[in-house]
């Protein structure tokens, strides 16, 4: 967010929507329009001193109403911009009535009551829609007592209680009577999945079961005196990477307890205010009435309510449940039906965090194909760099940040302190000093008192130290020669109650940072040149996806496949659903592409070696070796082979769903299977899934596969079981072609992975199965003609351990590679310059493979874009005279930065690659001659502070 | 890159939640321009108000 607010290739538009929009792809012309803020961005600095001056009170939104804000607030504490708004609504100074509390309090003239906002013209080659989904309104439901009853709260209200910041401070309290509850029940599916009149959408919302597992587990975390947690549910939908394990620990919990039902209501005690829930368990037959202290209803998501507006604006069309609608041609989740305008995340139907990053990058990938770069803004020819040479003059910058420091710190008599620390030639004191004003007071005071060291005692270097550097560097002071010492966060925040005690350690901290900055030295960042190319590994759909976006960009790219053909696992499926493509055809249209484009394909090759690192790897073929700046791995995965589990190898008649679509394949219409048409088939879910045996995780891809393939059998008049633990309606639509195949007649039976399903048969042939069904409690014998099995996922061993040996690209517990973080990076690892794309980490499906392609591609792309990448200086380096070539350091790197080299005559000495080298220092404090030096945090700089702050206690 | 006539030379991106910055931080680091349009007054979306993710808990903002 920070990173987006900042960046200064991006413009941010707050309190603004797009009103008007024309063109074509590659010249759209777009009207903006800015709603009045009242409050100047330029100028306000968000010290809050209006909002304690502000005299209206009104529910916050942000807290869905739970907390309170003034009528002049900051939406929450760490928004961007962090600029305050006047909600006019709210506002005391209408025509009438004059209040100006807020305008009086500001020192910078930065509140206007007759600011009119304005509309802007943007001309932009492409446009992504990311406005994601609304919460459904539970009240809606009135069974539920929603907004009746003061004990039922929306997940998103958990959320906020959860929090620490948040309108109780992260304590868990009823709202009637504010006690801590002893028996909280969990309600799912609200709002989604929903069958009749009041029950929301139909769809599955995706994100709700695993927000609930979490919450419980935080709920415990935060109470540990929590009794009970009633967690009542349909189908526990666990389908992301490293969920299922997720929710497999949560068993484990004795607070914890799962019914699968979907409460009928609830009522409330109109005087204990207590909730009774009523069920019926499905798995035992049961009804019951449960009494709980608060409930908590999972509400799903809907599509936004300016949707429409937004899509008449864009020209573009929404689906039956009003998100933005998907063209379906593509297979990939990205393109709206204009071209030139992709979509992202919630936008266009319900997806976790993860997925709609992918997408969010994929894109970005899609758009970049209709815009011109522009080269970064550098266009301020740099200032030749001052000298810094002779005795060290420390200038000390003491920051009010408003009241958030002046408040608690006296400013004045640290400024007296500062003055009397050795070395220190100036000291200056300002309300703001990250203010254009306070970088300018600081740019100045260094030339015109030769300052050759600074030190801000100020706010958070997370924020602000780049602020500070760069007007360093502005005016030819090595910006390294900089120390930033966090006086808000660390004396003035946590120690507001003791003033006295909170100056003295600011005291003390600036007295350590000037120390250390006497000892600093200037580093300056490396460029190496980038090796402007691409390496694809794996031909399947999202290796080609990959580098088709590339290509599109005018990348060189290399596309490598083990196999002899493009298409990967593609080409053997016959129908991709939700828009029943044919597989073959998107394969083949993909394929020819690549063919016609300039991607230079390697079949039949496979990789030998690469070394090197980011911008320059070396790699090795077995056809050929060339270089690449930036590689995308897109293997894929393979499928389990079941064995003997349910007779597999035994009974012929026991297929898995992959042997069952090559069949499909080659019949067209009426379903043949060896000459004949089956009366009864059986399905078995997840085989070799959901199991610690084989992959603890959720393949995914399969109940969507298993309902495509149910539905193509039960239209041809066969009569259809699916056995299952839980339904997982991944992807679009899936819902809703699970609802489709039970209305064609699909019969689903749940069964327990304690009580799995066996296979009966005579000879090679099964002829029946024996499975529990749960709420009769009875043995249900199914004729099957034929059993097909769901077989999961899993990684492709001698790839992956092949790739990781070369790479050093970790992999997680499942085997599959590991993402940099779960979350936010799905398609980046730890290694630069070394993408993911599709299920190389992790089962996916076409669409999600396509998305990470795309995905893949936007981050490789960003890379070897520039000719250069600049390497950050603050790293390790070896003093060689010192080094006795142990190779301790070597061994413990997890970037495998350092490496012995041979200086001749059997010498050796460590050396680190700048480009690996992350700077985190374990190998410098490690290294028994102290031969490794981390620049920045030296051991004369880090001793200087402990030396100052252990014996110059004053 | 050589300027391509004929194209824009930004990418307009709508919604300052989790894709939206993201999509934003992508082009951004391809030296596309960007104008990132929030209707709310902050960027942040949903994520923001999340306490925490699952299932590495980190924290949501």
């Amino acid at each position: 967010m920070m990173d987006a607010g900042r960046h200064p290739n991006i413009e941010v538009l707050t309190n603004s929507e797009l009103v008007r929009f024309e063109g074509k792809p590659g010249n759209f012309t777009a009207t903006v329009r800015r709603h009045p803020r009242y409050v100047d961005e330029n100028l306000c600095t968000g010290c809050g001193q209006c909002v304690h001056d502000c005299p209206v009170i009104v529910p916050n939104e942000f807290e869905v109403g739970m907390g309170a804000r003034k009528a002049i607030y900051s939406p929450f504490p760490q928004a961007v911009p962090n600029t305050y708004i006047i909600d006019r609504e709210n506002c005391l100074n209408d025509d009438f009535l004059v209040c100006n509390n807020c305008m009086n309090s500001c020192d910078r003239n930065a509140v206007n009551y007759d600011d009119l906002g304005a509309e802007l013209r943007l001309a932009v080659g492409a446009v992504v829609v990311a406005t994601g989904f609304d919460v459904y309104n539970a009240s809606a439901i009135p069974s539920y007592g929603y907004g009746l009853y003061d004990n039922v709260l929306s997940n998103i209200e958990l959320e906020r209680v959860l929090n620490a910041s948040g309108p109780t401070r992260g304590h868990i309290v009823r709202p009637s009577d504010k006690k801590v509850p002893k028996k909280i029940a969990f309600i799912q599916c609200v709002g989604s999945r929903g069958e009749g009149k009041e029950a929301g959408c139909q769809y599955c919302s995706r994100y709700c079961c695993m927000n609930a597992v979490k919450d419980c587990l935080l709920v415990k975390q935060h109470e540990p005196d929590i009794e009970e947690l009633v967690f009542f549910y349909i189908d526990m939908r666990a389908a992301g990477r490293g969920f299922e394990e997720f929710y497999q620990r949560s068993l484990e919990m004795p607070e914890l307890t799962y019914v699968r039902g979907r409460p009928s209501k609830i009522l409330e005690d109109a005087v204990t205010k207590d909730l009774m829930v009523y069920v019926e368990d499905v798995e035992t037959g049961q009804v019951s009435r449960i009494k709980v202290d608060m409930a908590v209803l999972s509400t799903g998501a809907v599509a936004g309510e300016t949707n429409n507006r937004l899509a008449e604006v864009l020209g573009i069309s929404l689906d039956e449940n009003k998100f933005f609608e998907v063209d379906p041609k593509y297979g990939s989740p990205l393109h709206t039906s204009r071209e030139g305008v992709y979509v992202c995340g919630c936008a266009a139907g319900i997806n976790d965090i993860s997925d709609s990053v992918s997408q969010a990058s994929g894109a970005a990938a899609e758009a970049e194909k209709f815009v011109t770069k522009s080269p970064p803004a550098q266009e301020v020819e740099p200032a030749p760099e001052m000298d810094t040479s002779g005795p060290p003059r420390v200038g000390v910058f003491l920051c009010h940040c408003g009241i958030n420091i002046a408040g608690v710190l006296d400013v004045e008599s640290l400024k007296e302190y500062a003055q009397g620390i050795p070395d220190v030639a100036f000291v200056e004191e300002n309300l703001f000093l990250c203010s254009d004003e306070g970088q300018r007071l600081m740019q100045e005071k260094i030339a015109e008192h030769r300052l050759n060291r600074v030190v801000a005692a100020a706010c958070t270097p997370r924020t602000h130290e780049p602020v500070f550097r760069e007007s360093c560097q502005q005016i030819g002071l090595n910006p390294y020669l900089f120390e930033m010492v966090n006086v808000r966060d660390q004396c003035s925040w946590v120690h507001t109650g003791v003033p006295e005690i909170a100056t003295a350690k600011a005291r003390d901290m600036i007295r350590s940072g000037v120390a250390k900055a006497r000892h600093l030295q200037p580093l300056y960042r490396k460029s190496i040149p980038v090796n402007q190319s691409a390496l694809v590994v794996g031909g399947g759909v999202g290796g080609m996806a990959a580098a088709l976006e590339l290509e599109a960009q005018g990348m060189k790219v290399y596309l490598i496949e083990q196999q002899g053909r493009l298409g990967g696992r593609l080409i053997n499926l016959t129908r991709v659903y939700p828009a029943n493509l044919s597989a073959f055809e998107l394969a083949r249209v993909m394929v020819e592409k690549i063919k016609a484009s300039r991607v230079e394909v390697m079949t039949g090759t496979e990789i030998n070696a690469i070394s090197g690192f980011v911008g320059n790897f070396d790699v090795a073929t077995t056809n050929g070796n060339f270089k690449v700046g930036t590689i995308v791995l897109a293997t894929g995965a393979d499928i389990y082979k079941p064995g003997d589990e349910f007779s597999y190898d035994r009974f012929e008649n026991v297929i898995t769903n992959q042997e069952l679509e090559d069949i499909l394949h080659d019949t067209k219409g009426k379903i043949d299977i060896h000459g004949q048409t089956p009366e009864n088939v059986v399905f078995i879910q997840c085989v070799g899934s959901r199991s610690s045996d084989t992959n603890p995780g959720c393949s995914r891809y399969c109940c969507p596969t298993t309902i495509k393939q149910a539905i193509r059998l039960r239209e041809s008049g066969v009569n259809v079981a699916v056995l299952h633990r839980d339904m997982r309606t991944v992807g679009a639509k899936a819902e809703e072609h699970y609802r489709h195949a039970r209305e064609l007649g699909v019969k689903f039976i749940r069964f327990t992975p304690e009580r799995l399903p066996r296979v009966i048969g005579n000879g090679k042939a099964a002829e029946r199965i024996e499975v529990k069904e749960l709420a009769l409690d009875r043995i249900l014998d199914i004729p099957a003609d034929y059993v097909v099995l769901a077989a999961g996922m899993v990684p492709n061993k001698a790839t992956t351990d092949k790739l990781q040996d070369i790479l050093k690209v970790p992999r997680a517990a499942d085997g599959f590679f590991m993402e940099r973080h779960a979350k936010l990076g799905p398609v980046e690892t730890t290694t630069e310059g070394v993408f993911l794309a599709g299920c190389v980490s992790g089962p996916k499906d076409i669409a999600d493979s396509l998305a990470q392609g795309a995905a893949a591609a936007a981050k490789a792309a960003a890379i070897i874009s520039h000719d250069t990448v600049a390497l950050e200086p603050t790293t390790c380096v070896v003093r060689p005279e010192l080094c006795r070539a142990c190779g301790e350091c070597v061994g413990m790197c997890d970037y495998h930065a350092p490496g012995l080299v041979d200086k001749g005559d059997g010498v050796q000495v460590a050396e680190i690659n700048q480009a690996l080298c992350k700077g985190c220092g374990t190998c410098a404090s490690w290294c028994p001659t102290g031969a490794i030096v981390a620049l920045h945090f030296t051991d004369e700089q880090i001793n200087s502070m402990l030396d100052t702050l252990l014996l110059d206690r004053v | 890159m050589a300027k391509q006539p004929g194209k824009a030379g930004a990418v307009l991106v709508l919604g300052g939640g989790i894709t939206g910055i993201q999509a934003a931080l992508d082009l951004a680091a391809s030296d596309v321009k960007v104008y990132l349009v929030e209707r709310s007054p902050s960027l942040g979306g949903r994520m923001a108000q999340l306490d925490k993710t699952f299932p590495t808990m980190d924290c949501a903002i």
